[in-house]
């Protein structure tokens, strides 16, 4: 596991899910962030970063 | 505006991230080819997204929205005229030059080219350049976020400098590239939901269109005479000046994105960095002009006290520095807004580091190991690029505190830029496709042309600025002073340059292999499909571009 963050893809992808998962956390526990854009913009930022996890970059 | 714990949380996770990523590279650097050069050893994409990403800095995100409300869709010039055609040459052209003459930096492509003094001269007002753009970086950073969060101004210099000198410090070039991506996605993707949001806001952009005066829709069809148009400018002035000699100045010899195609692990790379790094560049406006457009669009048919206005500055008059700002604060929720300000602070944080970066590599290798320490161990400049890291880094923390002192340093900074910068392209351009360019055409024609800007500039005169000689030619637009002083500059370079070196002796052709064109063995593309070419690569990107254009007119 450590050792993938050797590649730039995992260390962007790690960010934005947790980024991503303090939105959609926080949309559904805290009336502050209860406000559809941040369940969208969660959603696509966990995407994202699912996908950038798995990709196979090139280092 | 105020921040909600989740705000605090992600600008802290990214603060976190952008550390360890200097930690993480820490383990790689060996030498002090690894700290300033990373070794030629950075893949494609990442070489591609870092050398849009060293362009996103804070004056380029904050500085196109501004424009976009004040200008409109005008703004996309910096872009389809001023920034694609000249990374396309930057990759075909100019590539096999600074990467296959294995140059360490583009001041020492010149000493190659031409003679010791010629680089001095580019060295020293590089360094100076860089070290300074850093300073004004943090000093609006640190400005920003006091006016919209009311942070600690003091505070927010020195955090965000020791964020940047920690992992900069630690991971050198590398880590600062690797960074810069980071930076990017965090970018386009913390600002995407604001531009839709926006758009939907406005009605879309039929209703945008329908609320706004033409000027502010078109790129082109007003700029056939000056006074059309807010910028100031006629279409002769913007292509030359714009599209030519700014442009080309800046994306084909500023080290500090030049620097981010010659870490590529080949030439065939190299040259594909800035034709790769064209595509995200050709969508750009969707990020940074078009919230700008949507904004003076949503101000001027505001209703109600919850509508957006652009904020009004103390003097009267839009305030359109704040516009970027002032969106993210309206609509965005807690959260959300935790994303746009990280976002705004990456950039900030982007622009920074990699003048930083550059600004070490310059000092070390063109100043320091040429002028006062030539033949020490790999160790020692490896020290020595680590400490000047750290001094680049204490030297942008003053230069931001007197920028935060005197109201106009800023100003007069970016006009020395300008005087520096604008007539280089001369100097490459001759340099590399004429080979009878001489060292002493080369220098006497540089120093010139920087002359010759700054009599342009104390001769015209816009928006109170400039005339300083004499104010006998006023121009309607700053914007348009600067293409003006950039193409007088550029001329007299070129004129200077082509006489002295037609009156002193060339360098022989055999010192010239590799530096020059005609003098170069040309390399053909070797890799079989189509799409990993750099030409058919350019071509592609040349008609979406001329497209783009019409699309707009």
């Amino acid at each position: 596991m450590l050792e993938k963050f050797n590649q730039l893809s995992f260390v962007i992808g790690f960010f934005f899910t947790l980024v991503a998962l303090v939105l959609l956390i926080g949309y559904f526990l805290t009336t502050a962030l209860a406000e559809k854009i941040n369940l969208y913009t969660g959603v696509c930022l966990l995407v994202f970063g699912l996908v950038m996890i798995n990709l196979k970059s090139e280092e | 505006m105020r921040l909600h714990i989740a705000d605090y949380l992600i600008i802290f996770i990214y603060f976190v991230f952008v550390i360890a990523v200097g930690f993480i590279i820490k383990r790689r650097i060996k030498s002090s080819n690894d700290f300033l050069n990373s070794n030629r050893s950075i893949p494609l994409w990442i070489t591609s997204l870092a050398f849009i990403s060293a362009n996103l800095g804070a004056q380029e995100v904050l500085g196109m929205v501004a424009s976009g409300a004040k200008y409109g869709i005008m703004t996309v010039h910096f872009y389809w005229v001023g920034a694609i055609f000249a990374m396309i040459f930057l990759g075909v052209f100019m590539m096999p030059f600074y990467y296959g003459s294995k140059a360490r930096s583009v001041p020492e492509y010149l000493k190659l080219r031409f003679d010791e003094k010629t680089r001095g001269l580019n060295a020293i007002t590089f360094a100076a350049m860089t070290v300074f753009s850093s300073g004004i970086s943090l000093f609006a950073l640190a400005k920003l976020l006091e006016v919209i969060l009311q942070w600690d101004f003091d505070l927010c210099i020195w955090l965000a400098a020791g964020i940047v000198m920690v992992y900069t410090f630690l991971g050198g070039l590398t880590s600062a590239v690797y960074n810069e991506v980071l930076q990017f996605f965090l970018i386009v993707l913390g600002l995407s939901p604001l531009v839709i949001v926006a758009l939907q806001d406005a009605g879309g952009w039929e209703a945008i269109k329908a609320g706004l005066e033409p000027q502010y829709t078109h790129a082109w069809k007003y700029m056939g005479t000056a006074e059309e148009n807010s910028m100031g400018i006629n279409f002769i002035s913007l292509i030359f000046g714009l599209g030519f000699v700014m442009s080309f100045g800046y994306w084909c010899t500023d080290f500090l994105v030049v620097q981010r195609a010659m870490i590529a692990k080949n030439m065939s790379a190299a040259q594909r960095t800035p034709v790769i790094a064209a595509i995200p560049k050709l969508l750009m406006p969707l990020i940074v002009v078009l919230p700008g457009v949507i904004a003076i669009a949503l101000t001027k048919t505001a209703q109600g006290d919850d509508a957006y206005r652009i904020p009004m500055a103390a003097s009267g008059g839009y305030d359109y520095t704040m516009t970027l700002p002032s969106l993210i604060s309206h609509y965005y929720p807690s959260g959300l807004l935790g994303v746009g300000i990280t976002a705004l602070i990456a950039s900030f944080m982007s622009g920074m580091a990699g003048n930083v970066t550059a600004f070490n590599s310059v000092f070390t290798y063109d100043i320091y190991q040429a002028y006062f320490f030539k033949n020490k161990s790999d160790r020692h400049y490896l020290l020595v690029g680590k400490w000047v890291t750290l001094f680049g880094i204490l030297f942008s923390i003053a230069t931001a505190y007197i920028a935060a002192s005197f109201n106009n340093i800023n100003d007069f900074l970016q006009l020395v830029f300008s005087f520096v910068n604008g007539p280089l392209f001369a100097t490459f351009m001759l340099g590399m496709f004429w080979k009878r360019t001489t060292s002493d055409g080369a220098f006497w024609g540089l120093l010139g042309g920087t002359i010759a800007a700054a009599i342009t500039h104390g001769l015209t005169i816009a928006e109170g600025k400039g005339g300083w000689i004499a104010p006998v030619y006023p121009i309607s637009s700053g914007m348009g002073q600067a293409f003006i002083v950039a193409s007088f500059s550029w001329l007299a370079n070129f004129l200077i340059t082509i006489v002295v070196s037609l009156l002193t002796k060339p360098k022989a052709d055999e010192e010239l292999k590799g530096l020059v064109y005609s003098l170069t063995e040309k390399v053909y593309a070797t890799e079989k499909k189509w799409y990993l070419r750099v030409a058919p690569l350019s071509i592609i990107l040349l008609i979406i571009t001329i497209l783009l254009n019409f699309l707009f007119f």
